[in-house]
């Protein structure tokens, strides 16, 4: 297991007051929170900026990491001495529940200390219900379309026969719908955190749908950006697009314009209604490359009474 | 070990209780009924504590609830913050869509 200098996660020294702690971690938080953060590796870097807060706010745990010892280093093979967290009074206050997600997610490094298997753990909890556990699945467009069935593996800690606390790995099937949306949310029952003594909690899964190169997905709506030659839009044309379902036959208007959308009714994602597919037309210039090319642009410009310029009023 | 469980999609138009919306986002009835005065949230029901949630709100509600917990933002802030956040994922999508249409005009090269 490897050392963690949370003083260096912070960027603070190690004689830092709890009050300036608290500003640094604030603002590494604003920074890095997943919900807001445009940063590479913005969720990495919150729950390590989270763990270091969760230890060095609390002036019993940070006493108790401050004798492991100044001298060791970031990264460095670690274990806990054996008399870890002896010698520390602790008042017998219930431990804070932080958010599940923020809980299982800390290091090997912070549960050894501050885990159910450090100094830090209760002696007894009180009977409660299992929490409910959050996770997020990414899909593509066609399995949202088509729907399926998906095996998730799960990580969650259990209680052996010894009292022990081990992370368990457990497997579950989940449906998922045809139609479903993006940012939709599964319940899966009884599947989060067991309860002691209580009921076990329900696990969630929003459902994102990943960026297509092809689709744009505006509720169940699609979009596809059609491109075609200038005399296709100018004289019309019967044309094969790309459809979720498979290619179809289209016909194409006379007197077509760029950024024009044409619909196919239904060839969204499925649903009651199911949604619509939206070409959106783009005109697409054959390059001036050859001398032949250019002969032919130069007849268009002088036979084709064409001012594309005509509604900017000089 | 292994388990297989049936799933549940909130489908569209679904309402759930107050009581799940505050154990599956960590929080209290009060916070909700903060949000609701916001306007982030719109919950039917005579009482708080009988109150139901459209199940597509849930996600919102989450937001809001780790931007509180996590950066000691208040209500108001969080509201905020949750409306502003998805006003910018609609601008994403609708800028991701005009740049596919500009490299179309400008054709393959």
């Amino acid at each position: 297991m490897e050392y963690r200098d949370y003083y260096k996660t912070l960027g603070v020294e190690r004689s830092a007051s709890a009050d300036e702690i608290k500003k640094v971690y604030r603002r590494l938080a604003r920074k890095y929170h997943p919900d807001v953060s445009k940063e590479a590796n913005a969720e990495e870097k919150f729950k390590e900026v989270q763990e270091a807060y969760e230890v060095l706010k609390d002036p019993e745990k940070r006493a108790a990491y401050d004798q492991l010892g100044p001298g060791t280093q970031s990264g460095q093979d670690f274990r806990p001495p054996p008399d870890w967290a002896s010698g520390f009074e602790f008042r017998g206050r219930p431990r804070r529940r932080g958010s599940p997600e923020a809980d299982a997610q800390f290091s090997d490094f912070f549960s050894s200390l501050f885990g159910e298997r450090g100094g830090f753990a209760e002696a007894a909890a009180a009977a409660h219900s299992g929490r409910d556990h959050h996770a997020r699945v990414d899909i593509d467009l066609e399995e949202a379309y088509r729907g399926g069935t998906r095996m998730l593996e799960l990580r969650r800690p259990q209680q052996t026969r010894d009292g022990a606390v081990e992370l368990a790995t457990h497997q579950v099937k989940v449906t998922i719908p045809a139609g479903i949306a993006d940012g939709q949310q599964l319940r899966l029952a009884g599947q989060g955190e067991p309860g002691h003594g209580g009921e076990p909690g329900d696990l969630y899964l929003e459902i994102h749908i990943r960026p297509h190169e092809l689709y744009q997905l505006d509720g169940r709506d699609v979009t596809v950006t059609l491109p075609i030659a200038p005399w296709e839009a100018a004289l019309g044309a019967s044309l094969t697009v790309p459809t979720l379902g498979g290619p179809v036959q289209m016909r194409i208007p006379e007197q077509s314009r760029a950024g024009q959308k044409l619909r196919l009714r239904g060839r969204g994602l499925p649903g009651d209604p199911p949604g619509d597919e939206y070409l959106q037309l783009s005109i697409a210039l054959p390059p001036a490359d050859s001398p032949k090319a250019r002969a032919f642009y130069e007849q268009m410009r002088r036979e084709l009474p064409f001012d594309p310029r005509a509604n900017l009023g000089s | 070990m292994s388990s297989i469980s049936e799933t549940h999609m909130f489908a569209e138009g679904e309402w759930i209780s107050v009581t799940q919306v505050c154990r599956a986002s960590q929080i209290d009835v009060a916070v909700v009924v903060e949000l609701a005065e916001l306007g982030l949230v719109s919950p039917r029901g005579a009482v708080p504590d009988e109150w139901q949630l459209p199940a597509r709100e849930l996600a919102r509600i989450r937001t809001a609830a780790r931007l509180m917990r996590d950066l000691g933002v208040n209500g108001s802030g969080a509201a905020l913050a949750v409306e502003l956040l998805e006003a910018r994922r609609e601008l994403e999508v609708r800028l991701r869509a005009l740049e596919r249409c500009m490299r179309g005009i400008a054709g393959p090269d």
